[in-house]
């Protein structure tokens, strides 16, 4: 499809926060129409019906291209624990201990694949121990060490313990292309702990959008802030985790396009979410995100959540002034008995709204004999102002340890020097004008809107990644996010093999029906085997994907309300 | 929790001698991932540190180039003596307990006085660190241990004279072996005597040879020598699978080394086995030096490891006995040695570089004095160089110069410039890394 016919394409996103669940309708670069009704925790799916049925209400959705639902299920699931028993066999051969490595101890199983792909162990399993190990599990999650260089361990792994009952197998090489089987396994465990959870969550969904006469594809927010059909998503289900700050990435990318290096600060009541931007693109963190500590494949935005907001709770310990992590329901400006971080910029003039006589009183009981409470709020500002500053600086430092395998890497170098502040969300004003004058840097605050987040989702392009690793030593090239290991003639060259991911990219695309805008190389590696001072093959190491960001911006005054 | 293990990796995929030499773009490539796959940059034991890129200055404290040092190296030295002044600064500010710069280019073939490229290198980043460390943090006491089964003779030549770095190397035999040298008697200058060891073993030594010679001599050293800090030249080339060498060291042995060694800082030197070697080495010196289990790394092919030869252990128990002996009476050695030799102790060396075809001559001279550390004056020659024959009269010394010594040096040096022999005329200063030319 082409680019510029995607602007009068019309969508619908969905959107569950931990307070309230939106639904909004975009076309042709403005928000149809939007709702707001609240999430109820104990019931997600009930929020989201309500969502839709008041936006369907006398709305025509005959252009309607595409549903995308970003909900809370499976973050809340897997952070509270609200798993199954999951069934973990893994073949880690040589290397570190793993007995630690995984949220479960791990049934171990003999066999290994070498750096090479080539398989050195056959897998050699005792059944009658994986039976005892398996009894009462449904869900079974299969890793082994280099399996993206070469599945069949895994896959004969699958099959010698298919008889076993099992509803449904997870397999790390599937999880993701890239080297790191601590992580591949963690992403195949917590998808099969929430596997059956989730797909009764897709069903229901699917269903009563089905019901409500509604037959477009509907896809899922994913951690990276881009989106999967409901069909993968099954599959892959742990990549549904930390869609929250994801779809506030997407809100912002909506919104405004910072350029060059910037940094987004989204004020909320209760949270401040920071995240780093370059030429109008959400930086991704250097490595998968971590789940209840582990480290797994789920790619992510560089953001943190600072516990700072408009609601942040003031307190004051003998010298030192506090501001959050406790919050409060309602500003004192708004009627509450306890000063707020709000407060403190409302007596300041920097914010207005509420009370601002109520807002002062409130601060002024936190002054000590003789203090002046704008000096006092002024501190309370300082304070929550630096504890930014000091989370942008780690971010910095933790973007720069990125790993370098060139000289050119080293040289060139890939440092991050933010040029601008964007501040969005309910107390930006002040606090981001301050952090902006402290840090010398211009800010800009866009016009925000209510369902920014909703927005983000509903424009969310498809992501989807392609590894592909050629050896011509051994014969084969393997693209193992679509199962595919082929034998490599050696004169392939490394263009031809781009082609060869470029056309699986593209058919998975045309499988799903998913809109594509491009597809890009975002990692490259060629090199030349030698063996006894000659030439005998090479190694060529792709990584594509389809191009990701939002369909179209949706212009900022229009979404102002 | 404060990291057991710094890593700084940096496997220069776009540094090569050539195509097809060992030191090509492959050369860290399946240790990268193998540590990748393994998932050891995700562990609390392990913080990754990038290198950074190393000032001229600072290859300067150790190397004296001929024309200058910045026309040898490419960025990619700069980078790997980066890498180790970055595992320095880890160690020494506190933030990990020990260190491994996994880097490449190497060093330990690379001497004080630079030509051109010799052994695969051009400058020593190991000395490079030394110098660091004592320039910025004060460091005196400091002990290089070199396991890589190629004798360190760049690092040799660099501590030859430095009675405060206990320098030990063992090595597959240098009459089997490049560079051919390493032999005990080479046991440092008058002023050093004992604190060069060289400990030359037999083709075919595997685990427990180098682990009874580790245990019955080399811990005992360490152990009375007492340094500020250990450096480990952690070449992996006694691998058995070694395409230059003809050891029988295992990924295994070469863990337990580590484990028993503690080296403050690790270096990657030599070790060509790319494919079979390298992964499984460097897997199990990270895991022994961040203090996790290391008894499940294996090569695959394990197979082929052979029985160590009985004479191996021979060899050992020979050089225990005699390098003891040494090493206990190096005090009485070193003074009777000066005595003998009075102001001044010269060697003349050969030097060959086999990268190049390079020639070099070189008398080099200690100049001994009462009240300071005294200085030391080297002529070089050298003949097909690609700059062509040159050479230098150079005049090395550190910061604390006695008055005396002080205008000896200039002396030394305007003496040279007005011999008309010298290409260049050089004044080393080993504190600040300036070098001037007179």
């Amino acid at each position: 499809m082409d680019k510029t016919d995607e602007v009068a394409l019309m969508f619908l996103g969905v959107d569950v926060g931990g307070t309230f669940t939106d639904a909004v309708v975009v076309d042709n670069k403005r928000i149809l129409k939007q709702v707001k009704v609240k999430t109820n925790s104990e019931n997600v799916l009930q929020g989201i019906l309500t969502a839709l049925d008041r936006i369907l209400e006398n709305c025509e959705l005959d252009l309607l291209e595409r549903v995308v639902v970003s909900s809370t299920v499976v973050t809340n699931a897997l952070i509270v624990g609200d798993t199954e028993e999951v069934f973990l066999a893994v073949m880690p051969g040589t290397g570190m201990d793993i007995t630690n490595s995984f949220p479960v101890a791990p049934f171990i199983v003999e066999g290994y694949v070498n750096h090479h792909g080539k398989v050195t162990k056959n897998v050699e399993l005792n059944y009658l121990a994986a039976q005892a190990q398996a009894k009462g599990k449904r869900v079974a999650a299969i890793s082994g060490k280099f399996s993206v260089r070469n599945q069949s361990n895994e896959v004969a792994l699958r099959q010698e313990l298919s008889e076993l009952d099992f509803e449904q197998f997870f397999l790390g090489s599937e999880m993701s292309g890239e080297l790191n089987f601590v992580r591949r396994t963690n992403s195949a465990y917590f998808s099969a702990a929430i596997y059956q959870k989730y797909a009764h969550f897709i069903h229901q969904i699917v269903t009563s959008i089905r019901s409500r006469g509604i037959n477009v594809p509907i896809h899922i927010l994913k951690a990276d802030g881009g989106t999967m059909p409901i069909e993968v998503a099954l599959q892959h289900p742990v990549e549904a985790i930390f869609t929250g700050p994801a779809a506030s990435v997407l809100g912002i990318e909506a919104l405004s396009l910072p350029e060059g290096q910037a940094i987004s600060l989204d004020v909320g009541g209760t949270t401040t979410d920071i995240a780093f931007w370059e030429n109008g693109r959400p930086l991704l963190a250097n490595k998968g995100a971590r789940i209840n500590g582990f480290p797994t494949t789920v790619r992510a935005y560089h953001m943190r959540s600072v516990p700072i907001g408009g609601d942040s709770l003031l307190q004051r310990q003998g010298d030192a002034y506090l501001v959050g992590p406790k919050r409060v329901d309602v500003a004192a400006a708004l009627g509450g008995n306890k000063a707020t971080l709000g407060d403190a910029l409302i007596v300041l003039s920097v914010v207005s709204f509420g009370d601002i006589e109520k807002a002062k009183n409130a601060l002024i009981k936190l002054c000590y004999d003789g203090e002046d409470h704008l000096v006092v709020a002024m501190r309370f500002v300082e304070v929550a102002v630096s504890v930014l500053e000091q989370t942008i600086k780690e971010m910095i430092q933790e973007w720069e340890v990125k790993p370098v395998y060139t000289v050119n890497d080293m040289i060139s170098g890939t440092s991050f020097r933010p040029e601008i502040l964007v501040g969005v969300g309910g107390g930006a004003t002040g606090l981001v004008q301050r952090l902006a004058l402290k840090m010398n840097l211009p800010v800009s605050v866009p016009p925000g809107a209510m369902v920014a987040n909703a927005v983000g989702a509903a424009l969310a392009r498809p992501t989807l990644i392609g590894t592909l690793r050629a050896d011509s030593q051994e014969g084969y090239y393997i693209i193992p996010e679509g199962g595919i290991r082929e034998d490599l003639s050696c004169q392939a060259t490394r263009s031809e093999l781009e082609d060869i991911l470029r056309s699986w990219l593209l058919s998975e695309a045309q499988r799903w029906h998913l809109p594509v805008a491009g597809v890009e190389v975002i990692a490259c590696e060629e090199f030349t085997t030698i063996q006894n001072y000659y030439s005998i093959g090479k190694i060529v190491y792709l990584k594509m994907q389809l191009a990701p960001g939002i369909i179209y911006g949706v212009q900022g005054q229009e979404v102002s309300f | 929790m404060k990291p057991n293990l710094g890593l700084v990796f940096f496997p220069a995929f776009d540094w090569m001698i050539n195509q097809t030499h060992p030191e090509r773009p492959e050369r860290l490539l399946y240790t990268r991932d193998q540590i990748m796959e393994e998932g050891l940059f995700d562990v609390p034991e392990i913080r990754e540190y990038r290198p950074v890129l190393a000032e001229i200055a600072d290859l300067q404290r150790v190397h004296i180039g001929v024309p200058t040092i910045a026309k040898l190296i490419t960025p990619a030295h700069l980078v790997s003596a980066g890498g180790c002044l970055a595992a320095a600064d880890a160690v020494m500010q506190g933030e990990v307990k020990r260190a491994f710069a996994l880097v490449r280019p190497p060093g330990h073939h690379a001497m004080r006085v630079v030509h051109g490229i010799r052994g695969f290198c051009v400058v020593n980043i190991e000395a490079i660190m030394v110098a660091y460390l004592r320039a910025k943090y004060g460091v005196r006491k400091i002990a290089v241990v070199d396991t890589d089964v190629h004798h360190g003779d760049g690092s040799e030549d660099i501590f030859y004279h430095d009675p405060d770095t206990l320098f030990i190397s063992f090595h597959q035999d240098g009459r089997t072996l490049y560079p051919g040298t390493g032999f005990p008697k080479q046991a440092g200058s008058p002023a050093a005597m004992g604190m060069n060891i060289n400990l030359p073993l037999l083709p075919g030594t595997g685990d427990e040879g180098i682990h009874r010679l580790f245990d019955g001599l080399i811990k005992p050293i360490l152990d009375d020598f007492e340094p500020e800090l250990i450096i480990n030249s952690a070449g992996q080339d006694n691998h058995f699978s070694d395409p230059l060498a003809s050891m029988q060291f295992t990924a295994q042995g070469y863990a337990q080394l580590a484990d028993k060694l503690k080296a403050d800082i690790a270096v990657l030197e030599g070790g060509y086995s790319v494919e079979s070697a390298l992964p499984y080495i460097n897997t199990g010196i990270i895991l022994a030096m961040a203090e996790l289990p290391y008894g499940k790394v294996k090569e695959p092919d394990l197979m082929q490891v052979a029985e160590q030869r009985k004479e191996c252990n021979a060899r050992v128990d020979e050089l225990i006995s005699t390098i003891s002996t040494l090493w206990k009476n190096r005090k009485n050695l070193s003074e009777a040695a000066l005595a003998k030799c009075g102001a001044s102790w010269s060697r003349h060396k050969d030097i060959y570089y086999d990268e190049e075809g390079i020639s070099e001559s070189q008398i080099e001279t200690a100049h001994y004095c009462k009240d300071c550390k005294g200085f030391l004056t080297i002529a070089t020659k050298a003949e097909q160089t690609r700059f062509g024959s040159q050479s230098a009269f150079i005049v090395s010394h550190d910061e604390s110069l006695c008055a005396k010594c002080k205008t000896q040096i200039f002396d030394e040096a305007l003496k040279a410039k007005k011999q008309g022999l010298w290409q260049y005329v050089f004044v080393q200063n080993r504190l600040s890394g300036i070098i001037e030319t007179v």
